[in-house]
């Protein structure tokens, strides 16, 4: 539970591809949500937020997904997420339904290649 | 046929230094004795120069006819010049014609000085000044004169020194207060510090910290400044910010130092201090330290005998450029107590310090079961009089078993979730529960406890209680509650929080009334996930 959050962001092939490592919750909500809206690009495709690496999110961070997709949606573009098929992350945004506005997968490729579909 | 005349001068100058000018405040004082010496003397000139604490420089303190001296703040190097030769040497000098001699400050050229009689302020053969006048014309001091300098100046450092105490002590006791923490309230650990000013009542540079990490880990940290004096105490109090700023960033106990060595040597390029820090995870039993060549902390284990941690050589903050320090990895069981300190502590005149350590050690090992015992154990022992010559200080941390049915406070504040997610992963541990228990209980209390903080209180502060017990011995039962007005939540995402409070525990209830809202969480321990 010491994990500092850590965020990277790339770009393949029109597709941001945002890691999260850590903890996303509320005590770091607000310096993720500025590196995730600002990792939108108007001439991409999409996004993929990678979880794979996360270890906790909370309803905030969930909040910060679904507000993500929202937005994403009014530009047209797709929101992807990466999870492990186990683990408090993953149960929880199961509990919450993320898939009811994002696509889920197993791998950055698979997201991407989704995005692209 | 001068001896009349030599005792009615002392009689003046005894009465002004012993009787009239007593209540006067410091300031007064020096200005009123000035004034009697230009007097008495016949002279154009008269001041009085303080030597710093660091023992280096003299500055002007009161002055008559060299007003200009105090205004500017001139500074002299002790050894150097008219004054400083005098502060150096202990000596009185006289200087017949300036033009001839070396002198350092401006100011007594400027004024067209020509003949200087100066002697030093002397307390207990120590000198803590100058006492100088000068004439406009040439004047030839002879013996006569100076004895009767000297014995101004005696009266004088008599009184500067009386009254420095006085406002030394006074500011001594206000830093010193200032420098005692506010030690953290932790549920998982017990805290108590000691801290002694050396017997002269001047400044030490002993110090220690300790406070709550955002990720709920507890930093220590304890810390000698070279030197002595309201400078020592002033960098002191600069490390002391440094520490905490670099501590809140997030990185280990190593790059802290490694960072607070490279301030220092920016703050103050020669001036050293020793430092131990290290970052406590009462969860999960470790504590990870560095030091930068101070004393090793003792530890006494949860049973067995307490030891000296093998530190491995290094060197003090500030001592060398780019130094590079190293972390230490140590198990900290429940029941486990560190004990940091510093020299002073330790130390006593006329014998090895290894003397110290074995009693240090032995008063350790007698098992207090109040860390605020051992601590007035600890100074009782090793200093039975009172700190000697340097200041000593000393903090204690010991990690506590958690209790079943345990119960914490935190300040309703977003900071204190981490804080209590790790309290409560160690209490699941305990109580047997698995990882999957442990993640889910935790953000399911999170969840109520971030309902709480958001909802329950305005802008005052507020508290959260946490609860926990075990029943049956096989299912937990949380409880997160607040003392304050629940409002309708606002925002969308703590519709979320309760769902997820539902998905992850067993039972969720929620409990409103006048005093506040309890949110109650069950769950069956060692069940497959959801």
């Amino acid at each position: 539970m010491n994990e500092q959050p850590q965020s990277d962001v790339s770009y393949r092939d029109s597709v941001g591809v945002v890691t999260l490592r850590g903890e996303v919750d509320i005590v770091q909500a607000h310096d993720l949500r500025e590196r995730l809206v600002k990792a939108i690009r108007n001439e991409d495709l999409g996004l993929v937020v990678d979880l794979t690496d996360a270890t906790y999110i909370d309803s905030v961070g969930v909040s910060l997904l679904f507000e993500l997709a929202e937005r994403l949606a009014e530009r047209q573009l797709r929101l992807a997420v990466v999870l492990p098929e186990v683990g408090l992350v993953s149960r929880v945004l199961r509990i919450v339904n993320l898939k009811s506005v994002a696509e889920v997968h197993g791998t950055v490729n698979d997201a991407v290649a989704a995005i692209h579909d | 046929m001068k001896s009349r005349l030599v005792a009615d001068r002392l009689r003046d100058l005894q009465s002004i230094t012993d009787a009239a000018l007593a209540y006067l405040p410091l300031e007064t004082l020096l200005s009123e004795l000035l004034t009697r010496v230009v007097d008495i003397l016949g002279v154009d000139t008269a001041a009085i120069l303080l030597l710093e604490d660091d023992d280096t420089t003299l500055v002007p303190r009161a002055a008559k006819g060299l007003e200009e001296e105090v205004e500017r703040a001139v500074r002299i190097p002790v050894g150097r010049g008219f004054a400083g030769r005098i502060a150096a040497t202990r000596r009185p000098v006289r200087i017949l014609n300036l033009a001839e001699a070396q002198v350092v400050n401006p100011i007594l050229r400027e004024k067209g000085l020509c003949s200087l009689l100066g002697v030093p302020l002397l307390v207990e053969g120590n000198v803590v000044g100058v006492l100088h006048v000068g004439t406009l014309h040439e004047r030839a001091f002879d013996d006569e004169d100076e004895e009767l300098l000297q014995r101004a100046a005696d009266r004088a450092a008599l009184a500067i020194s009386s009254r420095l105490t006085e406002q030394e002590r006074g500011l001594a006791n206000a830093l010193q207060r200032s420098l005692m923490p506010r030690l953290p309230q932790l549920p998982a650990v017990a805290l108590a510090g000691r801290y002694l000013p050396a017997a002269a009542a001047r400044l030490g540079g002993d110090w220690f910290d300790a406070f709550a990490l955002p990720d709920g880990r507890l930093a220590l940290a304890i810390g000698d400044v070279v030197g002595r004096g309201f400078h020592a105490a002033a960098i002191m109090g600069q490390l002391r910010s440094g520490l905490r700023a670099y501590a809140l960033g997030g990185v280990s106990p190593a790059v802290v130092l490694e960072r607070l060595s490279s301030l220092l040597r920016q703050i103050e390029p020669g001036r050293t201090a020793t430092l131990l820090y290290l970052v406590l995870d009462a969860h999960g039993g470790t504590l990870t330290l560095a030091s930068a060549g101070h004393p090793p902390p003792l530890i006494q284990p949860t049973d067995g005998e307490p030891w000296y941690l093998d530190l491995p050589g290094s060197v003090p903050l500030g001592a060398a450029r780019h130094t590079r320090y190293d972390d230490q990895d140590l198990e900290f069981a429940p029941g486990s107590t560190i004990l940091l300190y510093t020299d002073g502590l330790v130390e006593r005149r006329g014998e090895p310090l290894e003397a110290g350590l074995e009693r240090l050690a032995a008063t350790v090992a007698q098992g207090h079961e109040q860390l605020e015992h051992l601590g007035d154990a600890l100074i009782d022992v090793l200093l039975p009089e009172g700190a000697g010559n340097d200041d000593a200080a000393l903090l204690l941390a010991r990690a506590t078993p958690l209790a079943d049915p345990l119960v914490a406070r935190f300040p309703a504040e977003v900071e204190s979730i981490p804080v209590m997610r790790r309290l409560l992963a160690r209490w699941l541990d305990d109580a047997g529960a698995t990882r999957a228990d442990v993640d889910d209980l935790t953000l399911a209390s999170a969840e109520a406890a971030a309902n709480a903080i958001e909802h329950a209180y305005g802008l005052e502060p507020g508290v959260v209680e946490l609860r926990a017990r075990t029943e049956r011995g096989d299912s937990v039962t949380l409880s997160i509650r607040d003392f304050g007005n629940w409002r309708a939540p606002r925002g969308v995402h703590r519709g979320r929080g309760l769902l997820l409070m539902e998905g992850l525990a067993d039972v969720v209830e929620v409990v409103r009334s006048d005093e506040g809202t309890t949110i109650e969480l069950s769950r069956q321990l060692g069940a497959e996930a959801a």
